[in-house]
């Protein structure tokens, strides 16, 4: 527990903030102002210079997209625990490696039940 | 701490045990797990013990409310017989569900470090915004399960923020040390701050045991969601956001009671005068249900506001009665819908679903009355200790006011309560006899005779706190 | 020990009857209820007329909170157990003309009740009180909700809510009290009467208090629910009402207001007792306007129980002597008025005093029992009401003579309404109603008579009553001094 911070010491924080934000704002109405401008009809296209606009963006999209999405996701940021446990392989020792044994065969019987399931059985 | 360990392994085996071509051993299975479970939180009694790298702290208080949320877990999970009839449910991923959050729910009542008690908020907000939104045809599920996520995770975030701001004052997520912070003069950072903290965390909080004025997603949440789960939630998600909201608030920041203490019992009042005042204008019993849990999370809160080791056993024999009054109400109600769905008659929630009930199904309405006599603090029944106990917590700390208003609200509350008793003895009905099941009815049963065993003998849970 | 045989006797009784049917649930019943007053006569023939707590018992409860299981019988109570002990059989016994539906769980409603009141009128500890307060409500509101008239829902309900409130209010004064006793706090009536409150928190005690008891009894403002209530009630749960419970309020006013709060009762008990006279005479007043014969004692009883309250507030022994004595006179002859009222309308299919009369043709034992009670309850001297009213009236006057006077007019009203009842039924030309009135049949004797010996001997000899309760009438007016 490091008491030691004043609130002064996150100012350098507050300035990065306020460049960032001021950055974007910035660009943001420069560009209105010195870009020029001619509106018609076709110009004002979400896609100005592609094939025509046909129908409505949300048509239904299968449920399986989802969930391949989100197992991708889940097991994607499973496996980034694996990086410090791999720096950190020799001072962790035998410990370490059941525990990451232990980890990992979770996270196979939660694939093993993914499939199982037929998740991602693509019909 | 083994519950939390054995809660999540037995969850992922009932995950494995529903690939088996019978679905009947998984209720078996499910009610053996909690049973162990159960067994194995008292391994820890008599002792002060952390676990995890000082992360969770057993002691006997939260080994007690341990054991209230897993009894009520045992409830409910017993009345779900229905799901093995039902084509489209899936028996062993609700179940899996349901202990996953239960061990959300005890990490809520066990932390001993910030981080801990915001994951055991997720894991059990999760689980349940899951299992609100389990009735897949039903719109109103879809809508309930929607809502309670969106405004679910408005209110972890706020409480996200309020932890990062209490760690941004005291430079820790310790319980002791953000005592010691607290109790030691604000000597650095500032306080606006800490009170910022902890303002925004207790919404966070308070949200999740819908106290008012952020009780407004739960009656449409609890109407939605599957009696089932309705019962689950009403319950374990109270006792575990109240266990959470004891050891937060009597251990760390007991030095700033005046500011917290205020907080508080302006939304005791609010929460009693409201929900109270708001069920009596409800036609839906279902609804009626989500405001009086409301009404009780205000009577919770007044033992709350007043600290102590009193306060302590007022809240874990309110919550125990509380939980097994609801349970059983919920159980009848389950079995009356489930009895008119047989019939093909349209499923209806309201006060009328229960008209003539006690005619021809004595037990029934015996074992609802029972619980509302409780919920609504009648002599002879737990409820009546629990409010008493409340009461004089408030009055040992000399807030007479606040003890008048809450009389006067149970006074108001007595009168929906009593709504569904009048349906059930006076008004007239075509509910014919209904068969339940050996099973749910004994423990049905169970809930009544300890409801009434609590009410003349409440010696037995205090002297153990 | 025979305190807890009196209180747990009928509630077993009740559980058992409520496992018979039909004829012998009601024959049980009414085994067990005369059983229970052998018990208590039993009891009252070993009294020893002293202040002291008598067939005691006490035991830890909640340790916790040094709250005990204990209760006993002591002068203040005495009378009380006799009326409670005396009238449930006889309540029962009045059943037995009707044919209620699942009369299991009447009759166990009736003795469950009876469990009830006699914890009330025997408990020594405050909280244990509360407990039997609350819980004598649940049978007697079942009773009248499930059996009573076409109006009954609402009407119980109103009841119920009433009741209940001034309860809640009552159950806030005394965890304040239970706070004020020093140490590790107690529980017990007899500690509270120890402590020393300020003015300010005897008057605040003093008003949730007396709504309480105010709403039982009921004194005017709180009574509107009362005649609705004793009218859509089936006439057993009217005779529990009207000839027990309402006396647990004004018991609760002795036993509770007198010696806790005597500070509060010097700023206050002049408005209480002004209010009490009121209700006196308002309801003498609308009885004598009353064409309903139930809804003419029901206000008869509201005008009795008014003067009741008036004699205990006047802090006087012939005001706390006279209220007790006045409570059993006035319990036994309402439910014989009850009772007579329950039997003419199940004859002449009516209670309207204008379709009723002549009765008193066929009738001659009818005749001289009803107006034996009606004469009681007029408080003529050899009678029962006469001595109790004789001295709460006494008590009132020494109090304040205004009020005594006011108070006085009961005598005079209670003779209109009650007289003018009494002719319009018995006497006059037979109605349609009425050509062919049958007189007494053998199980409406039995009610009868015993409440009219009471009427005699309460009547001519009431030293044999008064001398119970003296000495712990003078023992509780020593708080006040």
């Amino acid at each position: 527990m490091n008491a030691a911070y004043v609130p002064s010491d996150y100012l350098p924080v507050f300035i990065q903030l306020i460049l960032a934000l001021g950055f974007i704002v910035t660009t943001m109405i420069v560009t209105h102002m010195v870009g020029p401008k001619r509106n018609s009809q076709k110009k004002d296209d979400p896609f100005e210079c592609g094939i025509p606009v046909v129908g409505d963006a949300r048509t239904p999209i299968s449920i399986k997209y989802f969930l391949i999405a989100i197992l991708f996701v889940l097991f994607d940021v499973e496996v980034i625990f694996m990086y410090p446990w791999a720096v950190n392989f020799k001072q962790l020792g035998v410990t370490g490696f059941l525990e990451m044994i232990l980890f990992m065969g979770l996270l196979l019987s939660g694939f093993y039940y993914v499939i199982r399931k037929g998740v991602l059985k693509w019909e | 701490m083994l519950p939390i360990i054995l809660l999540s392994v037995f969850g992922i085996a009932l995950l494995f045990l529903g690939f088996a071509k019978s679905k009947a051993i998984l209720l078996p299975a499910t009610l053996l797990f909690i049973a162990i479970a159960f067994g194995a939180s008292f391994v820890d009694w008599g002792k002060n013990y952390m676990y995890f790298n000082d992360m969770l702290l057993s002691t006997n208080l939260s080994i007690a409310f341990t054991a209230i949320v897993l009894l009520s877990a045992f409830m409910v999970v017993s009345l779900s017989s229905s799901f093995l009839e039902d084509e489209s449910a899936q028996p062993a991923e609700y179940y899996a569900i349901m202990l996953f959050s239960l061990v959300g729910a005890i990490m809520m009542i066990s932390f001993e470090n910030l981080i801990m008690l915001f994951v055991g908020v997720e894991i059990l907000s999760v689980a349940m915004y899951v299992l609100t939104g389990s009735d897949k045809r039903n719109l109103r599920s879809n809508e309930a399960a929607l809502k309670y996520f969106l405004m679910g995770s408005f209110a972890t975030g706020i409480m996200l923020f309020g932890l990062a701001l209490l760690y941004g004052t005291s430079g820790s997520f310790v319980l002791s040390d953000l005592r010691s912070y607290v109790n030691g003069g604000v000597a650095y950072g500032s306080p606006l701050l800490l009170y910022m903290g902890l303002l925004l965390l207790l919404v966070g909080i308070l949200f999740k045991v819908s106290a008012a004025p952020f009780h407004f997603w739960t009656p449409d949440v609890y109407e939605g969601a599957p009696t089932l789960f309705t019962a689950f939630m009403s319950t374990v998600v109270k006792t575990a956001g109240f266990a959470a909201l004891l050891r937060l608030l009597s251990f760390s920041f007991t030095g700033i009671y005046s500011f917290w203490g205020v907080i508080l019992m302006a939304v005791t009042v609010i929460t009693l005068v409201v929900s109270n005042f708001t069920a009596v204008y409800q036609s839906s019993f279902k609804r009626m249900m989500a405001y009086s849990s409301i009404s009780h999370a205000g009577y919770l809160l007044i033992a709350l506001t007043a600290v102590g080791q009193q306060s302590k056993q007022a809240l874990v024999f309110y919550s125990l009665a509380y939980s097994v009054a609801t349970i059983a109400a919920f159980g009848v109600l389950l079995v009356v819908s489930r009895h008119q769905s047989g019939e093909g008659k349209p499923t209806d929630e309201s006060y009328d679903a229960f008209n003539g009930l006690a005619r021809q199904n004595p037990l029934l309405g015996f074992i609802m009355t029972v619980a509302m006599l409780s919920l609504a603090g009648i002599p002879l029944t737990a409820g009546f200790w629990g409010k008493f106990m409340v009461f004089t917590t408030a009055a040992n700390r000399g807030i007479f006011w606040l003890l008048v208003v809450a009389v006067l609200m149970s006074a108001v509350s007595i009168y929906y309560y009593f709504r569904v008793i009048i349906a059930m003895y006076l008004r007239d009905g075509q509910t014919t006899a209904i068969r339940v099941a050996p099973f749910y009815r004994y423990v049905l049963i169970a809930a009544t005779i300890l409801t009434i065993v609590l009410g003349i003998l409440p010696n037995l849970v205090r002297s153990l706190v | 020990m025979l305190t807890l045989a009196l209180i747990f006797f009928p509630a077993v009784a009740a559980t058992v009857t409520l496992l018979l049917n039909g004829d012998s649930a009601k024959r049980f019943a009414l085994g067990a209820a005369l059983l229970e007053f052998l018990l208590a006569a039993y009891v009252i023939s070993q009294f020893i007329a002293t202040p002291e707590f008598q067939f005691g018992f006490d035991v830890p409860w909640i340790n916790v909170l040094g709250i005990r299981f204990s209760g006993g019988i002591d002068g203040i109570s005495i009378l009380l157990v006799l009326l409670t002990g005396l009238l449930v059989p006889l309540i029962v016994l009045s059943a037995f003309g009707q044919n209620y539906n699942r009369s299991a769980t009447f009759y166990a409603l009736i003795l469950y009740m009876q469990a009830a009141l006699m914890g009330v009128f025997t408990a020594r500890d405050a909280f244990l009180f509360y407990l039997f307060f609350e819980a004598a409500l649940i049978p007697v509101y079942f009773l009248a909700a499930l059996w009573g008239g076409a109006n009954r829902i609402p009407v119980t309900f109103k009841f119920f809510i009433y009741t209940i409130f001034g309860s809640l209010l009552m159950l806030v004064a005394l965890v304040y009290l239970y706070y004020q006793t020093p140490g590790l706090h107690s529980s017990a009536i007899a500690d509270f009467y120890k402590l020393n409150l300020t003015p300010a928190a005897q008057g605040w005690v003093f008003w949730a208090f007396f709504i309480a008891f105010a709403i039982k009894m009921p004194v005017f403002p709180f009574h509107t629910w009362q005649p609705d209530t004793y009218v859509e009630s089936p006439t057993p749960a009217t005779m529990l009402l009207a000839g027990i419970m309402l006396k647990m309020g004004v018991y609760g006013l002795i036993r509770f207001i007198l010696p806790i709060v005597p500070a509060g009762l010097d700023t206050w008990g002049m408005m209480a007792a002004v209010l009490s006279v009121i209700g006196i005479v308002y309801g003498s007043v609308i009885a004598i306007r009353q064409r309903d014969m139930k809804r003419l004692i029901a206000y008869s009883s509201f005008a009795h129980v008014g003067l009741m309250a008036a004699g205990v507030f006047s802090q006087t022994t012939y005001g706390v002597q006279g209220a007790l004595i006045q409570m059993l006179a006035h319990g036994i002859n309402v439910v014989g008025l009850f009772f007579v009222a329950e039997l003419i309308f199940d004859r002449a299919k009516t209670r309207q005093l204008d379709q009723l009369g002549g009765i008193t043709r066929t009738t001659p034992k009818l005749t001289v029992l009803f107006m034996i009670l009606m004469l009681g309850s007029v408080a003529l001297p050899l009678t029962n009401g006469f001595v109790g009213e004789f001295l709460l009236l006494k008590g009132v006057f020494d109090y304040n003579n205004y009020l005594g006077a006011l108070a006085g007019l009961t005598i005079i009203l209670g003779a209109v309404y009650m007289l003018r009842m009494f002719q319009k039924t018995m006497f006059g030309k037979p109605s349609n109603n009425t050509q062919s009135f049958a007189d007494l049949s053998t199980s409406e004797l039995w009610v009868l008579v015993p409440l009219v010996f009471f009427v005699f001997w309460m009547g001519l000899y009431p030293a044999s009553f008064l001398k119970l309760t003296e000495p712990a009438v003078t023992n509780l007016l020593r708080y006040i001094k």
